[in-house]
């Protein structure tokens, strides 16, 4: 059982984006937080397999969240996703560069979303 | 001003197609006053900074506010609840982050939180003296209407949208 992390400060895109993964039938359990701050605790407390991370969120950012996370040589091969409206080519290079392992533009593809989970082999 | 208008108008269309599930109607974009009254009941909006400074906002009355809420949950809802101000919020923000993609070429822009204000003719304070508002209404629902309002100014030279 795969447990995935979703950051989303909206309820709403949290479900969407649970919603469309159970589509792809990997066994998993979800955790989710609004902020990257409470993402960053609940990373620590509990073994994650895959974060899926917005942007724009208050307390701390994704793309901050992203760059503290893999300031941690414990996270460096943690699979972190963003999905995010941050849909500019200088946005996606910004979160490549951070180490965001790949980048799903809202509104959600269904099709791309799977394409991408499936790269990372969970 | 088009090549600024429309990445918004084609967002627009876009994040309500794919997002909602729902068809839009683009109508002629018209320039309105900063403080004109309006029959808005909720409006989300967003600031831009960064190399342009602005505001995207999206308003509408109760009823689609509902129905588009609805689409998104599958949960009826009788009043603007959290539910209808996290819907509204999270429409806005894909579309703003959709027109950026569209803006690029232009500008380098930063995108705020969005923020949800609500109320019969409620108040938008738009940041920028000087920029116009240019306000697109769409049609909704076959007989609903919303409308995307947008004011930009460029930092660098100070041209409007």
């Amino acid at each position: 059982m795969k447990t995935i992390l979703v950051v989303d400060d909206s309820q709403i895109m949290r479900n969407i984006v649970k919603n469309t993964f159970l589509l792809i039938k990997i066994p998993c359990s979800f955790i989710e937080a609004d902020n990257g701050q409470d993402a960053l605790k609940e990373l620590e407390k509990n073994p994650v397999d895959l974060v899926l991370l917005d942007w724009n969120m208050p307390r701390l950012s994704g793309i901050d969240f992203l760059k503290q996370v893999r300031a941690n040589s414990k996270y460096a091969k943690l699979p972190i996703i963003m999905v995010t409206s941050e849909a500019a080519k200088y946005n996606v290079i910004e979160a490549l560069q951070s180490g965001a392992t790949d980048y799903i533009i809202k509104p959600i593809n269904e099709k791309k979303f799977t394409e991408k989970i499936l790269k990372i082999d969970l | 001003m088009e090549k600024y208008i429309t990445p918004f108008i084609v967002a627009c269309e876009e994040v309500f197609a794919h997002f909602v599930g729902t068809k839009l109607t683009a109508e002629r974009p018209y320039i309105t006053q900063k403080d004109e009254e309006h029959e808005w009941v909720v409006s989300g909006i967003i600031g831009f900074s960064r190399e342009a400074r602005g505001a995207v906002v999206i308003s509408m009355r109760k009823e689609p506010a509902l129905k588009i809420t609805e689409m998104l949950t599958g949960k009826k809802h009788s009043d603007i609840d959290e539910e209808v101000i996290d819907a509204i919020g999270e429409i806005v923000n894909i579309i703003a982050g959709n027109a950026k993609k569209g803006l690029e070429e232009s500008f380098k822009l930063a995108i705020s939180l969005p923020t949800i204000v609500r109320g019969l003719n409620h108040d938008i304070t738009w940041p920028g003296d000087s920029a116009r508002v240019i306000a697109v209404p769409f049609k909704i629902f076959e007989d609903e209407s919303i409308c995307l309002s947008i004011a930009m100014e460029s930092l660098a030279g100070n041209s409007n949208v």
